[in-house]
Order: C-alpha cells, then structure tokens, then sequence
C-alpha cells in the first residue's frame, strides 16, 4: 500500500527515472491542455461555454495583476507565467482528493512533494530577476544594499526566504492534509475523511492563490520604481 | 427559524457522523492487537531529487507553452479584436449618428424650402386669381356698358322709324277725315297745302 507520503520511481525513460508524482503531472498538463484547446478551438466574437469560461479565468487574471504590479506592461508580460502556476498548483492540490490518489501506481499529487514546489519556488525566483534585470537593468541588484550597506546580509537572507517559504509553505499544507486524509483513510475509512476534504478542497483554491499572488508580489517589487 | 432547523439538522448529522466514524477508528485501533495507532506504510520524500525537480522544470515549461499557444495567445488576440470590432462599431455608430444630425439638417432645410416655395405659389395663384377676377369683372361691365349703348341706339331708332310711321299714318288720316268733311276731293294743291299745314301741327303736338 502507497500513501501520502511515498516518493518512488515508477518506471524509467531510458536512463532517466519517472517518479508517481511526474505521471500525474503529465496527466494534469494533458487535461489543462486539452481543455484549452477545446475552449478555443473555435473562437466566437461572442463567447460561450468553455471559451467563456477560460476568457472569464484568463481576463480575470489579467485584472488582478494589473491591479496588483504598478505597471500594466509587466503585469501583462508576467500574466500568463502566473496564471500557469494558479492552474497547475490549483489542479495538482485537487487531484489529491480524487479517489485512488496516492493509492494507485502513479497517481500522486505533484504538490505534496517538496521537490515539486521547490522548482516552482525557483522559477519564481528566476522569475524576479528575470523581470528585475529587464525592467531596471542592472541597478536591480541595488536593492541587496539599500537602504546600506550593512543591511546587505538580512537582504541576501531575505532573498533566500523567499523561495524557501514559497517551497515550504505549499509543500507543508499540501503533505500535511494529504497525510491527514490518509491516515484518516487507514484508520477510518467511513465518512470521517468527507469533513477534511471539504476543508482540502478550500485549502487547495487558497494555496495556490497564495503561491500566486505572492510570486506576484515578489514580481512587482522588484519591478517597481522604488527598487 | 428556517435557517435555526438546518442549523440543528446539520449539527445533528455531524455529530452522527462523527461518532460512526470514531466508532470505526475504535473497531479499527481494537483489531490492531493491542498497537494504538497503525503507522501507514511509505517513506518520506527525499529532499532534492534532482530527476523530479527536472522534470517538474521540464512538465511546467511545457504546460505554460501549451497554455500559451492554446490559452493565453489566442483569447488575447480575440480580446483585442473585441476590442477592435467594439470601438469601430463605436466609430460607425458615431460617424451614423453624425451623417443622421447631418441629414436631419438637409432635411429641415429641405422643408422650409418647400414651405417657402409652397407659399410663393399660394400667393401666386392668389394674385392670378384675383387679376383674373379684375378682369372678368372689368369685361363683363364693358360688355354691360356696350350693350346699354347699343340698346339705347336701337331703342332711338326705334323711337324715329315709329314717330315716322305715325306721321305717315296721321297724313293719310288727316286726309281721310278732310274728305269727309268737305265732301269732295281735294285737289292735289289743296291737298298739299294742308296736309303739310295738319301734320306740322299734328306733329307738334305729337312730340
């Protein structure tokens, strides 16, 4: 039996190894794909249905992060990196409440593993420097020592907190109410999980916001004016 | 009160719920031969698995290509033409409303034009009207006074021809009743002489 918490090889590609938790983030990324492709198949000036529904997703995000960044140009640019991370956390944390997750070879929510949100942690970090260096050149890197000098270690210490609680923070909540389902499933596996289900189901749509908006905020920062 | 039964209703199932459920974590526990908890079997995930971090890299570039081409590029595209079609037809309502005004001008002009002209010919034919009712009028008393004219002509001449029928008729009367009275005839000097001398008197008195 296979729970929460396994982190094995499944089978290999060649000499590489693919673990559980890559199968089903194919799976995920073929079902996003697959429903973007039949939402806009055949785009209608006026929307409907699925179209509608991913133009809803897409414009919304486009909004908030306009909102969000001082600047419409970045927000625009960054929009589509950030709203790829919304679906593909929002999905990963949901597909640990399907059933036969984790239990069947290959089926593992990819965002309980730390490896997983570690390298989306790191393309947010990429990500900052990436969209810094582009915006305001190399006075980007000013901000390790402003407002002095002396400020430059807590500076390089922030920066590294930065990821790491992005990792931490994701990979903890996710782990942890898989983990609790779990062992709720093992040891009770009558009605009682329901209640921390419906409680993962709200924990998964806020974590991934969260993952989110803060990558977004990080962006904005460092993009900004006063960087 | 409504919303206070659903509240109890609810609060009721759950704690149903609840207790079924810990009874099965009792049975559970019960089975498991004096151990507590059961301990699922697995392992905890190793920190830094470089093959899972690549390919998480490798799947999430591939999701935001995918998304890109079938997402993001193209409901942008079909925003901007929104956009476009939205303020063109903005435009043309706009250029519509502008030529409507425009043609609302042309029009009123058009009217007051027509009305004007309509009131030149009102009043032309008025005028018309009224010459002609001049000049009728002014024909017909000529004709009247050229009719009085010739009709008094006639009627003197009438007057003359009956004034001459008399004297002729009075002559002949004259001798007539002469005759009788002298009881012979007259000779033609005689006759002359008085005739001429009857007449003149008849006829002053006459006139």
């Amino acid at each position: 039996m296979i729970f929460g918490m396994h982190d094995g090889v499944l089978f290999h590609l060649g000499p590489i190894p693919v673990d559980h938790l890559v199968v089903t983030q194919w799976v995920i990324i073929a079902l996003l794909g697959t429903v973007a492709f039949f939402a806009t198949r055949n785009m209608q000036e006026i929307p409907r249905g699925l179209q509608n529904a991913f133009e809803m997703i897409i414009t919304w995000a486009n909004e908030f992060f306009t909102q969000l960044m001082d600047k419409p140009h970045v927000a625009k640019k960054w929009a589509p990196l950030l709203t790829t991370f919304f679906l593909f956390i929002l999905v990963s944390n949901y597909s640990g409440l399907l059933p036969g997750s984790a239990t069947i070879d290959g089926f593992q929510p990819p965002t309980s593993n730390w490896n997983v949100t570690m390298t989306l942690a790191l393309i947010t970090f990429f990500s900052i420097y990436v969209a810094g260096i582009s915006e305001n050149g190399l006075h980007h890197f000013k901000h390790f020592v402003s407002p002095s000098p002396a400020m430059l270690p807590l500076n390089l210490v922030e920066e590294v907190a930065h990821p790491l609680s992005l990792t931490v923070r994701l990979f903890g909540n996710i782990f942890g109410e898989e983990m609790v389902i779990a062992y709720l499933l093992f040891m009770a596996p009558f009605v009682v999980p329901a209640a921390i289900m419906g409680l993962s189901l709200l924990l998964g749509a806020i974590q991934a916001i969260v993952f989110t908006i803060l990558s977004a905020s990080y962006i904005a920062a460092a993009t900004g004016e006063g960087h | 009160m409504i919303r206070d039964k659903r509240f109890h209703l609810s609060v009721l199932l759950l704690t149903i719920i609840m207790v079924l459920g810990f009874a099965t974590l009792c049975m559970a526990s019960g089975d498991a031969s004096g151990t507590a908890i059961p301990q699922p079997p697995g392992q905890t995930p190793a920190f830094g698995n470089l093959f899972v971090i690549g390919w998480t890299a490798v799947n999430f570039f591939v999701l935001l290509a995918l998304l890109y081409k079938f997402a993001f590029n193209p409901i942008n595209a079909m925003m901007d033409q929104r956009a476009a079609t939205i303020e063109s037809s903005l435009k043309h309502a706009e250029e519509v409303r502008i030529e409507i005004d425009q043609m609302k001008k042309e029009t009123q002009a058009n009217l007051a034009d027509s009305r004007k002209e309509a009131q030149e010919i009102v009043a032309r034919a008025t005028k018309a009207a009224e010459d002609a009712k001049t000049e009728i009028i002014n024909k017909a008393h000529e004709e009247a006074d050229n009719f009085k004219v010739k009709a008094k002509a006639e009627i003197e001449a009438a007057t003359e021809q009956a004034k001459k029928e008399l004297k002729d008729t009075s002559a002949v009367l004259a001798i007539m009743a002469a005759e009788k009275l002298l009881g012979r005839a007259i000779t033609d000097e005689d006759h002359k002489k008085m005739v001429d001398q009857f007449v003149n008197e008849a006829g002053d008195m006459l006139c």
